[in-house]
């Protein structure tokens, strides 16, 4: 418990975390109300059958994404930074306790964070839709919950994502460089792949398929909303036992 | 202090990285009540062998402990020893109680140890101000509040003296005695004689991680430094033949004195008085103890060219 409370310490007396929060908000909510103002002035009629108005409002995680993932990652890379891990140790000489304490600190905030950037963006895009008479999606509507939780947990999932990646590398540029492959340029890119490398990118990259846990309706070629999550939740723990691993043997 | 202090003890120690000994089969101790001075040029292996200390680097063999356990076998790390590895080691954006706080936190302390230690180290009107701010010499006063969260009976300081004003040295001196009389442990380290000489009852003094001396200060220079005494009569003629009279070595000096190498001052005196010869100076001169470290760790520093 302390030590929990000591990370939380560590992570709202910086000015960093808060800038991160409240960006990685608003350029969602900002980003989804752009993604969809395209529709504006389109007839219903003009709607292709199948469209998700929930995934249409999620759309801004394509950007927030990365900067909840550096939320992560800056729970720890700054210590590196500053050498205030020495000190950290001192005081927490147990490696896997400090690494926990930042972990559960990280899935917290980033859960919080998470749910108000999909309820957000949610809501303000169907306030839009709604505006424009175009078919827009309730909180009550089948799956529309289910899909805001997942992106949450999505959200969430990547935050501790960021961290593990940050304990690997130890610095917040690398950090990023990471992230942006792995977010943006990889699921990209690797579906351009020949043949089944191409296919596998396309269904399986974690972080791909974990975007399937915020559609409503299921897009052609992806995995389930669950199977995506587990997806995402098998990679981020794998990642994550590895830079535990590598944290609790490294010189620092 | 909440336990009784332990000692420091160094058994075998060695560091190596790739084949590079950065410690090399190291052993000493710092013992409760008394300030051990770690001495040694830069790049000797001082903050090695204190991060092996804290288990943030693994010995390649050898051991150090506190109290005879390793810091991962301390029940209670935080209020068994305290320490200042880097006073630069601070969140910029974060202010110096929030600092204090977040490692207070972590090891389950009171908070009003944070204000407690910022009393301590006359920091209490900069507590609300970002450490980003701060001066080398405020946060090597931060850094010393980090050191004392628990009360420890060990404190373990990394170049305390480093950055700090006159006035700053002053006080960590005179903290660091009053810490001892206490009867805690304080080993601190510094690559320049001139800190341990009015702050270190003992020393502990490296190269190239090496041991090359431990010893208690005054032994140290007894066995280091080579007495000498500074003469100089009204007539010089007749003070060199008593000297060569009784069997003394001296070497004239250009100011008309003699440098007496063979005998102590209470001798050359002596010798005088039966000559009837009137001094017009006797003094003993020692050998400074910055000339005694450097001549023992010319041989072997590693980058003594680069380093001058």
């Amino acid at each position: 418990m302390s030590v929990l409370r000591s990370e939380w310490t560590k992570l709202r007396s910086v000015r960093s975390t808060w800038i991160a929060a409240v960006s990685a908000v608003g350029s969602c909510v900002a980003l989804s109300v752009l993604g969809a103002s395209d529709l504006l002035g389109t007839a219903p009629s003009g709607i292709p059958a199948g469209w998700d108005p929930t995934a249409e409002s999620l759309k801004g995680f394509l950007f927030a994404q990365l900067i909840i993932g550096m939320l992560g990652a800056l729970s720890i890379t700054p210590e590196y930074g500053t050498g205030m891990i020495g000190a950290s140790l001192v005081f927490v000489p147990s490696r896997s306790r400090l690494l926990a304490a930042k972990a559960t600190v990280v899935a917290a905030f980033g859960l919080v964070v998470g749910l108000a950037t999909s309820v957000l963006s949610f809501a303000v895009v169907q306030l839009m839709l709604t505006g424009a008479d175009l078919p827009a999606a309730g909180p009550g509507d089948p799956g529309v919950a289910r899909a805001l939780i997942g992106g949450t947990l999505y959200l969430t999932l990547v935050a501790l994502l960021g961290l593990a990646l940050g304990t690997l590398v130890r610095s917040a540029t690398s950090s990023l460089a990471l992230l942006v492959g792995a977010l943006l340029l990889v699921p990209a890119l690797g579906p351009g792949l020949p043949g089944f490398l191409g296919d596998w990118f396309g269904r399986f990259w974690p972080t791909t398929a974990g975007q399937a846990a915020y559609a409503v309706v299921p897009v052609d070629g992806m995995v389930g909303p669950g199977a995506g999550l587990l997806i995402l939740i098998a990679a981020a723990v794998a990642v994550s036992i590895a830079s535990h691993a590598t944290f609790r043997v490294r010189d620092l | 202090m909440t336990s009784p202090a332990a000692g420091i003890r160094a058994d075998r120690l060695t560091k190596r990285y790739g084949g590079r000994a950065v410690v090399d089969d190291l052993s000493f101790t710092a013992e409760p009540g008394v300030i051990t001075g770690f001495l040694g040029p830069n790049g000797a292996g001082k903050s090695t062998t204190m991060r092996m200390l804290f288990g943030l680097t693994r010995p390649t063999a050898g051991t150090i402990t506190v109290g005879g356990r390793g810091i991962a076998g301390l029940d209670d790390p935080a209020r068994t020893v305290g320490a200042l590895l880097d006073a630069r080691a601070v969140h910029p954006h974060r202010t110096a109680a929030q600092h204090l706080l977040a490692y207070a936190q972590a090891a389950g302390l009171d908070r009003r140890r944070v204000d407690q230690v910022l009393d301590t180290v006359g920091l209490r009107d900069a507590a609300d101000r970002r450490a980003g701010e701060f001066s080398l010499g405020m946060l090597q006063r931060l850094g010393i509040a980090t050191a004392l969260l628990g009360d420890p009976g060990v404190l373990v300081l990394d170049e305390p003296l480093n950055g700090l004003d006159p006035e700053g040295i002053r006080w960590i001196r005179t903290l660091m005695r009053d810490l001892a009389r206490e009867g805690r442990t304080i080993l601190f380290s510094s690559h320049l004689m001139s800190e341990m000489e009015l702050t270190a009852d003992s020393l502990v003094v490296i190269g190239q991680g090496r041991l090359i001396a431990e010893a208690t200060l005054d032994e140290f220079v007894r066995a280091n430094t080579t007495q000498a005494v500074s003469v100089r009569a009204q007539s010089p003629a007749e003070l060199a033949r008593a000297l060569q009279g009784a069997g003394v070595a001296f070497t004239a000096q250009p100011d008309s004195s003699f440098l007496v190498t063979g005998a102590d001052s209470a001798t050359v005196g002596t010798i005088a008085a039966a000559e009837g010869i009137a001094l017009d100076e006797l003094a003993r001169v020692r050998e400074s103890l910055e000339d005694v470290f450097l001549r023992l760790t010319h041989d072997i520093t590693e980058y003594e060219g680069l380093a001058a």
